[in-house]
């Protein structure tokens, strides 16, 4: 039985494994990890040949870093203080070091702030929404047309807005987005599961259509150009002061300490709205509506029964996890300043899927976990072996015994394409091996793994008062 | 005292099959009845659309003078009628407790702005919920037993779980479908101590739906009998006991062996 | 096309004629079932949809008589409308060849495959490779061009039928029985997998991923045939009408296939309760199988079809048509195949009369086809859920 291995309690650990679980060795080898992680992120050489792969093994490990933090047996106090020394000193420094490490953790937060948005959606509410950065693009767009000089309706009525508005239009756009999640999902809450999926995946698409099309005959979105030029929040000027004296103390090269302050600024925002968003997620889980959710995942129709209504109970979570899309889209629109309709494809949609359901659907730390290894992935580690590659084709290698020379790889085969081939494969291996994820939630691994006997017809109710059929499971 | 609920030549078909025709039943406040009827009469039709999980096609529903003709599963068990089911529905994955807490859900207060912020007196709900779900638990005879995965449970305990997580609700009028079924004798009394117990104690009105003669022939103040979708008797126990169109309907038209096959299942 | 719709047992007003000696005699001739019979059912389709939307096109004129200053909607129309209608089916039998796939495999598993779309374009690259294979070594324009296309399209129907039943048992096979959301969101990595590897197919072996078929090549294809209806006469490609009759002649092979034989019948009995009929003796893995290889067989014609349409393919093709195919199996009536035919001669003429329509308006435009054709299958789904053909199923509570 699937329950009473998932119950019982891990073997205990023998060895070397026992001893890294003691407080004292753990605390010990994990500030180990953590400087001898930045020292080696200080010391790669960017001109060497082999740069971008370590990148990629460096990067990660810094940044999940974090989460070995967290998940340490130590005090709480030293998680406090470690994980405080690491996100607050050891990743600005990096961050001013190397700016392109800063923009990294920055679409980190991003990338975090969606998947625990889809989260809530797909995770708590068990909604298979396939089309989840529409809202995101709402989000970008309600900040972009309203600030971008490209001349959208808006801006050429002279409405434009100052870009001290940003925090308010985190609300705004968050708001924006959780009405349209609402219109939406007024129609189509009511659908079983796998229609709300494929209703979801063309809605992705046509808010795509949509952005690509309104710049006629009234000029929303600035159509395939896109908008550019997106205003930034105002940065206090002691940051600025600050990050360039910070430059000249360690001797960092900086080409313009205003933009990494800028980039500083997004860096902390970012990581004050995942705090924010991943206390929300806590909060709802742990309410009615949590185990509304629950019960609605488990069985709709005893849920129906039992008094939670089921429309406005998934409606509250299409509206949550739309509305922190919304947010996050004003603050990747203003960190990115350029947004197009291709920033927001179903790849987008299916990346953010695969961060949740890699992490661990339904579980907040595990959502996290995943969103960060699947951002590293997609824009740091493919992008590296991209570099990679090319860094070797200009240097002529050969692999020896096959003799292949990197001169004949072909143009057209470069890592960084291939995304959807890597978050595919992901999908598909981790449903069929490992359904609840790499830090799965104990809840979602008991549904998750369990199996009907037969492959029986998914009966509905018919002739509910709303006359429309509904899911049962 | 008028009856708490009324339901009037309510009707309801499937493509061809009327699984209900013109059935009018009247409950009595505070009073513990039963529906009996051979498989396939309609019986559990029946308590889905009272319940809201299927719309009446012609017919009135008046519960406590309200029609619930038309409204969703969701508000008749806010209006206060409770339910369980045959095969038992519980949330598996769920505790015991949070089964039970999720019963309340009409009498809570819910709103996003509560819970982000916790105002509003959301801390005292939350704690009063768990409380009252705990103190039903101790009612049905499951206290201590609330942490467990409701899955684990043996199924006479399931069943349990699933009259706590209804009376949860406050409801005034519950409806047991089969809640005996599949119970030994022993069981079976412990089931009929607690309907009691839910009359008596909690001042709610009872219908079962029974296919154990000798728990709806004991515990039964009035018996409605469906056959076909439609009504063919009511009564005391004793009036039904004696009555030649139910012994028919039981037993077939010469006291031969039902014929099950002339009895498609409508479920 | 299903057993239903040849059942003599109907009610309505053709029962008296549907009982009598003659039609029961009637329908059990094997032309009559399997030939007549459906010719008969798709031509009343095509007049159907055709009349509905036609209706539809002179009623929106009749609302917006110029949309333009100068251009009267309805006399665009009135011109407009045999080019409309024969574009309208031949797109529509290349959806209802993919809405097919969706519907059989929903028959049977109960499980919307969102990968089918990759299998449609699959077709269509393998249609490519083989043009281009013939064309490198110069033997393109010995062969008869219709053999050539038989050919082709048989080829690309095979592949993508055994790459449909690879990807079923790999990776949907080990999730039967699982929850609802673990084979979609299967489905949605699979069909990524296919479109990546497709890229890194035509990366490596031409290094590039916009196909342009050499189909100029093939000098009878180039030439439109002219049609004349009443004054106008209308240029229909020739590509247009060999995917409508390729479409009819193998989508009576189907409906051979699914009620004339034992496998069909095996499929039509799973789809009503797959335990019962593996209780029966029905091999149901080797039928689901199956029902892969010919779902993906004819996303695979649809493709291949569709590719000598369109002329420039690459491995991003899938979506819309497969997006638009399943509105097409949705709107028919989801596992009726019968109802994949209805719905995607329906949305092909939709999209088609869109086309022909929205430009004349000017906010508009032939861009929002592809919105408009989206809302069509939120209001199918809010407004007939189990669509035009589908039949209401009751839980049992």
């Amino acid at each position: 039985m699937t329950t009473l291995t998932a119950l019982s309690p891990q073997p205990q650990p023998q060895g070397w494994r026992e001893i890294i679980r003691r407080p004292g060795p753990a605390l010990a080898l994990l500030i180990a990890y953590i400087a001898f992680t930045t020292m080696a992120l200080f010391g790669l050489d960017r001109t060497a040949l082999w740069y971008p792969l370590m990148q990629i093994i460096f990067v990660p490990m810094f940044m999940f870093a974090p989460f070995l933090v967290v998940s340490a047996p130590i005090k709480t106090i030293y998680k406090v203080i470690l994980g405080g020394v690491l996100l607050l000193l050891l990743m600005p420094l990096l961050g001013i070091y190397n700016p392109s490490w800063l923009g990294l953790a920055i679409q980190i937060c991003v990338f975090t702030g969606l998947a625990l948005g889809l989260n809530i959606v797909v995770g708590f509410a068990g909604l298979l929404d396939l089309g989840y950065v529409a809202f995101f693009a709402v989000g970008a767009y309600a900040w972009g047309s309203l600030t971008s000089p490209a001349g959208t309706i808006f801006t050429v009525n002279g409405w434009s807005v100052s870009p001290g508005a940003f925090y308010v239009f985190l609300i705004i756009g968050a708001a924006a987005a959780a009405l349209v999640g609402i219109l939406l999902g007024l129609p189509v809450l009511r659908l079983r599961g796998d229609y709300l999926a494929i209703v979801t995946l063309g809605f992705g698409e046509m808010i795509r259509v949509l952005a690509r099309n309104a710049d006629a005959p009234i000029n929303f979105t600035n159509g395939a150009q896109g908008l550019h030029g997106i205003a930034s929040p105002p940065v206090p000027g002691f940051v600025i002061s600050f990050t360039a004296s910070i430059g000249n103390t360690l001797g960092f090269r900086m080409e313009n300490p205003n933009a990494v302050a800028q980039q500083l600024s997004f860096y902390v925002i970012g990581i004050i709205i995942i705090a924010l968003i991943v206390i929300i997620c806590r909060r709802l889980i742990d309410s009615p509506i949590g185990r509304a959710w629950t019960a609605i995942r488990e069985d709709e129709v005893a849920a129906l029964a039992m008094g939670v209504p089921l429309v406005k109970s998934k409606l509250m979570a299409f509206a949550m996890g739309a509305a922190f899309g919304g947010a996050i889209g004003v603050l990747y629109a203003s960190k990115q300043t350029f947004i197009d309709p291709d920033s927001f494809q179903l790849l987008s949609s299916i990346t953010i899927l695969a961060m949740v359901i890699v992490g661990g659907i339904g579980s907040i730390k595990g959502v996290m976990v995943g969103a960060m290894l699947i951002t590293l992935l997609n824009l740091s580690m493919l992008t590296n072996l991209s570099l990679q590659i090319n860094s070797l084709k200009n240097a002529d290698a050969v692999i020896p015994i096959v003799n292949f020379h990197f001169s004949d790889w072909p143009s057209e085969l470069e890592p960084a394409k291939y995304g959807r081939l890597l978050f595919g494969l992901i999908l598909v291996l981790m449903m069929i091996f490992r359904p609840a994820g790499l830090l799965p939630e104990k809840r979602r691994k008991l549904e998750l793994t369990e199996r009907r006997e037969e492959v029986d017809e998914e009966p509905m109710i018919r002739d509910t008062p709303s006359g429309v059929p509904q899911e049962r499971s | 005292m008028a009856p708490i609920l009324e339901v009037k030549n309510l009707s309801k078909s499937f493509g061809g099959i009327r699984a209900v025709r013109d059935v009018s039943i009247s409950i009595e406040r505070g009073s513990m009845s039963s529906i009996i009827g051979p498989n396939g009469a309609g019986k559990t039709t029946l308590f889905n659309l009272l319940t809201g999980i299927y719309k009446a096609d012609t017919g009135e529903i008046l519960f406590d003078g309200k029609n619930l003709v038309g409204k969703r599963p969701d508000q008749v068990n806010a209006a206060g009628v409770a339910r369980t089911f045959q095969n038992i529905r519980l949330f598996h994955n769920m505790s015991v407790l949070e089964n039970v807490m999720v019963g309340a859900h009409s009498r809570l207060k819910v709103s996003l702005w509560r819970t982000l912020f916790h105002v509003g007196g959301f801390n005292e709900q939350e704690v009063a919920v768990r409380e009252k779900a705990l103190n039903l638990l101790k009612f049905v005879g499951l206290a201590g037993k609330g942490d467990e995965l409701s899955r684990n449970l043996p199924y006479g305990d399931q069943r349990r779980v699933e009259i706590a997580r209804a009376l949860a609700s406050d409801p005034k009028l519950i409806l047991f479908d089969e809640p005996t079924a599949g119970m030994n004798p022993n069981e079976t009394q412990d089931a009929i101590g607690l309907f009691r117990r839910v009359r008596e104690e909690l001042g709610v009105t009872v219908v079962l739906i029974e296919h154990d003669m000798r728990v709806v022939m004991n515990i039964s103040e009035h018996i409605d009998v469906l056959d076909y979708g439609a009504k063919i008797a009511e009564g005391t126990p004793d009036e039904i006991r004696a009555n030649p169109r139910v012994i028919e309907a039981y037993l077939g038209r010469r006291h031969s062996k039902v014929d099950e096959s002339a009895n498609p299942e409508v479920a | 096309m299903t057993a239903e719709t040849l059942d003599s047992r109907r009610r309505g007003i053709f029962e008296s004629f549907l009982d009598s000696k003659f039609y029961r005699r009637l329908s059990r001739n094997f032309i009559y079932r399997y030939v007549i019979y459906p010719v008969g059912q798709m031509l009343l389709f095509v007049a159907l949809a055709a009349a509905v939307l036609t209706l539809v096109a002179y009623g929106i004129a009749i609302l917006f008589p110029e949309p333009r200053p100068n251009i009267v909607l309805a006399d665009q129309i009135s011109k407009q409308l045999p080019g409309m209608i024969i574009s309208g089916v031949s797109i529509g039998f290349v959806y209802a060849m993919i809405a097919l796939g969706y519907t059989l495999v929903y028959g049977v598993l109960k499980f919307i495959n969102f990968a089918h779309s990759e299998l449609f374009m699959l077709g269509a690259v393998a249609s490519f490779f083989f043009l281009s294979v013939l064309n490198t070594a110069g033997l393109l324009t010995d062969v008869h061009p219709v053999l050539l296309i038989i050919v082709m399209v048989l080829l690309s129907g095979a592949f993508t039928g055994l790459i449909g039943v690879l990807v079923e048992r790999i990776a949907y096979k080990p999730l039967r029985g699982a929850p609802r959301l673990v084979p979609l969101i299967t489905a949605i990595g699979v069909s990524f997998v296919l479109i990546d590897l497709t890229r890194i197919f035509a990366a490596v072996t031409i290094n590039d991923f916009n196909l342009t078929l050499p189909t100029r090549e093939i000098p009878a294809l180039a030439a439109p045939v002219p049609f004349q209806f009443g004054s106008t006469t209308v240029n229909v490609r020739v590509s247009s009408i060999i995917i409508v009759v390729a479409a009819v002649i193998m989508l009576l092979f189907l409906n051979y296939f699914v009620n004339g034989t034992r496998s069909g019948r095996a499929i039509r009995a799973i789809s009503q309760d797959a335990t019962t009929a593996g209780l029966m003796g029905i091999n149901v893995n080797l039928m689901i199988s199956l029902t892969f290889l010919i779902g993906g067989a004819f996303g695979g014609f649809a493709g291949s079809l569709y590719s000598l349409n369109v002329g420039t393919i690459n491995p991003y093709i899938g979506f819309f048509p497969g997006l638009k195919a399943f509105t097409a199996a949705v709107l028919g009536g989801i596992g009726n195949v019968t109802g994949a035919l209805l719905g995607g001669l329906f949305i092909g003429m939709t999209e088609s009369f869109l086309n022909g329509t929205l430009v004349y308006f000017p906010a508009l435009g032939q861009r929002y086809t592809d919105v408009f054709t989206f809302g069509v299958l939120i209001a199918v789904l809010i407004f007939r859920p189990q669509g035009l053909l589908g039949e209401r199923v009751d839980e049992k509570v």
